[in-house]
């Protein structure tokens, strides 16, 4: 049975290798991105007639939000993953990407609740987006706490993996709801405010580089975790005491 | 000795007994959450204002969080003392799929625990000076949605019943996931006080809970077997 | 990790054996429990599973009767896998763990009731008579939590009596027993037997039942005794 062999120590080192030749390109790509995002989007970019230095926050917020909006599908698809074919790979992924996204979620609010400041005066406003976006920063941290409390690893790996799965549905079924309720209460909120600005290529080419270099950090953190993450429990398999020996 | 293999329904109609008649004989099971639902209502007024305005604005909301924690505190009942006696193992060899007696448990214990906080709601939302012409809404929205809060819960418990102190990391799980419920239900009441037809709104609620109770038993099942593990 | 073929001579075998495990291997907490454990259980045969404290034994158990399947390996009841035919396996299989399933608050007349609708339809005559066997009479309509460790243990083997499983799968059944329950068990387990029925026992106690064959966990994980 040379395929369960493959499936409980191969993957993982294939894994590890494959993403140790990625990652070089992957941060280049993803400083280069960045610089020109960065520069661009504070010294290029038209100042808002309305808005001060501060607005240029949303090109730190958009990507940031939206990649917060990735980690349950993501999690969820992991997760799939891992119970059906039992994957150990998946677990790991599944691990390292809840506590992944809770940073990027308070990330995304945090920088929310500063657009906020210039958009409406306050550093919070109970809207209908940081609304769906604090309930999905609960929910990562069940799944995180969940994790932790439960000692046993693979209950555990499949714990969260289902709950995952379930917390994916529910944060649809929360953006919908949440969504629903907000227009019901705060009909005149100015949310057309990013809508607005996205209109010339001059504001949404460098907010393009803002998102593709996010994206990548995602990309990056999420496999600098796993490998992490691999090498500590694999770490009575040959292939990383020879990695140990060699460094 | 030969009789014929159990039906499905027999199963269930069993298991709904059985849970029932644990409740009756524990009379804290039935009486607990009734309690709390009404202790917590009771706090409002004292911590907001008594004024009957200011209380009627918010009662729809203060019924709901209530009936919300009041569900959280009962979920713990659930399957924890079927766990640490071994009932849970022998409910999970049971020839019958697993789907129906967790739904059979689900719903005794909605019986138990949520029925009585729904029948005496009006009684709280007059003290609390609840708009009068929303109490059937009211109801009807406890009656549509407490069981989802009930079902939803079933997951969380089922994912922590082999924890040693799981109060925390169950709220932790279980509240975000209630959000939508205590959405649709405050939001159903307030906007039938403002004169909108009711139905488009308790099909909303209706949706909610024909899409729990095929779906979370489902996940409360494959929790429950990934504990017992 | 090298696999090894096993070293198991083919038997043949001329009755499908009602349970064959291959090659199992189960891990916990990075600690490898067993591995290429092959064994078969025959109609009629009682195999008791030994081994030192913590050698997993309880594991073992349940992932032969399906609690656990974090596991590696074939398991095939009457030469199917285990995955194809649970709703079968639950039918015919019975397990007793260490936790034996009596609910406190309800008195042994429902605490059967229950689990054994579970599985068939059982009569109220055939409840009393089997409560009566195991010794309880007497005690039907008194709420558990007033009886005690080895009366709830009775009840669960009130369940054995009223089963119709091929396979009974008994964790540590004697531990709580008095003297009388353990010849009362041993008896039960001989008439199981001698009726064609399978048992997979573990227990420190030396089983005076015929016929019976031994596993060892933690050493050579062969099964001693002729597997016919």
């Amino acid at each position: 049975m040379d395929w369960t062999w493959f499936h409980k120590w191969g993957s993982p080192k294939w894994f590890y290798e494959l993403s140790g030749k990625w990652l070089p390109w992957l941060v280049g790509a993803m400083v280069t991105c960045l610089l020109i995002g960065v520069t661009w989007s504070l010294l290029f970019v038209p100042q808002d007639y309305q808005q001060g230095l501060t607005n240029r926050i949303f090109y730190v917020h958009v990507p940031v939000a939206s990649i917060s909006l990735a980690f349950f599908p993501l999690m969820a698809m992991a997760g799939t993953i891992f119970l059906v074919w039992r994957m150990k790979l998946a677990d790991v992924v599944v691990k390292v990407a809840a506590p992944l996204g809770a940073w990027f979620t308070a990330l995304a609010l945090a920088s929310g609740s500063i657009w906020g400041v210039d958009t409406w005066g306050t550093w919070w406003v109970w809207d209908g987006r940081l609304t769906s976006l604090l309930l999905q920063f609960f929910l990562l941290l069940g799944v995180v706490s969940l994790r932790t409390a439960l000692e046993d690893s693979e209950g555990a790996a499949r714990a969260c993996a289902l709950l995952s799965i379930v917390g994916c549905i529910n944060v649809v079924v929360i953006k919908y709801s949440v969504d629903w309720w907000n227009t019901l209460h705060q009909p005149s909120t100015n949310f057309t405010l990013a809508t607005d600005q996205a209109n010339g290529p001059e504001i949404w080419v460098p907010l393009i580089f803002m998102i593709v270099a996010v994206y990548l950090f995602f990309a990056i953190s999420l496999i600098l975790s796993t490998r992490n993450e691999i090498l500590q429990r694999e770490k009575r398999a040959q292939w990383v005491m020879d990695l140990v020996a060699k460094s | 000795m030969s009789a014929a293999r159990s039906t499905l329904a027999g199963a269930v109609v069993a298991t709904l007994r059985r849970d029932l008649l644990i409740a009756y004989k524990r009379k804290n099971d039935l009486f607990n959450p009734f309690m709390f639902f009404v202790l917590v209502a009771t706090l409002f007024p004292i911590g907001i204002s008594p004024e009957p305005e200011a209380l009627g604005e918010i009662s729809a909301g203060v019924l709901w969080i209530s009936a919300l924690l009041a569900s959280l505190l009962a979920m713990d009942n659930l399957f924890r003392a079927d766990f640490e006696d071994g009932s849970l193992e022998l409910l999970m060899l049971s020839p019958h799929p697993l789907y129906f007696l967790v739904l059979a448990k689900n719903i005794a214990h909605w019986l138990v625990s949520g029925l009585p906080i729904v029948l005496v709601s009006p009684l709280i939302a007059y003290m609390l000076n609840f708009p009068e012409g929303a109490y059937s809404t009211l109801v009807l929205t406890l009656l549509l949605g407490t069981p989802v809060l009930s079902l939803l819960g079933s997951i969380g418990v089922a994912l922590t019943v082999g924890l040693g102190s799981r109060g925390l990391i169950l709220a932790v799980i279980t509240l975000p996931m209630s959000v939508p419920v205590l959405i649709a239900g405050t939001l159903t009441v307030s906007q039938t006080l403002e004169g909108a037809s009711l139905s488009g709104y308790l099909a909303i609620m209706g949706a909610m809970l024909v899409a729990a109770l095929t779906l979370a038993p489902l996940a409360s099942a494959a929790a429950l077997r990934i504990s017992v593990n | 990790m090298d696999k090894q073929p096993s070293e198991r001579t083919e038997q043949v075998e001329t009755l499908t054996p009602l349970l064959a495990v291959d090659d199992l291997f189960c891990e916990r907490d990075e600690r490898v429990l067993f591995q290429n454990l092959s064994f078969r259980l025959a109609e009629g045969q009682v195999l008791q599973i030994k081994g030192g404290n913590g050698s997993g034994k309880t594991t073992l158990l349940r992932i032969l009767c399906g609690l656990n399947d974090n596991y590696q390996g074939l398991i095939r009841w009457r030469g199917e896998l285990l995955a194809n035919c649970v709703e079968e396996f639950r039918d015919g299989m019975l397990y007793l763990g260490h936790r034996v399933g009596v609910s406190k608050v309800l008195t042994p007349r429902e605490n059967l009731l229950w689990s054994g609708h579970l599985h068939r339809q059982i009569s109220a005559d055939e409840m009393d008579a089997a409560l009566a066997q195991v010794g309880l009479r007497g005690f039907e309509d008194s709420q558990c939590f007033t009886l005690s460790a080895g009366q709830h243990q009775r009840v669960s083997l009130a369940r054995l009596l009223l089963s119709e499983a091929r396979l009974w799968v008994l964790d540590e059944p004697f531990t709580t027993l008095d003297v009388g329950g353990v010849a009362f068990l041993e008896n039960l387990i001989g008439q199981h037997s001698d009726r064609g029925g399978s048992v997979l026992v573990t227990t420190h106690h030396t089983l005076a039942v015929d016929g019976l064959t031994e596993l060892t966990l933690g050493m050579g994980q062969m099964p001693r005794g002729s597997l016919s």
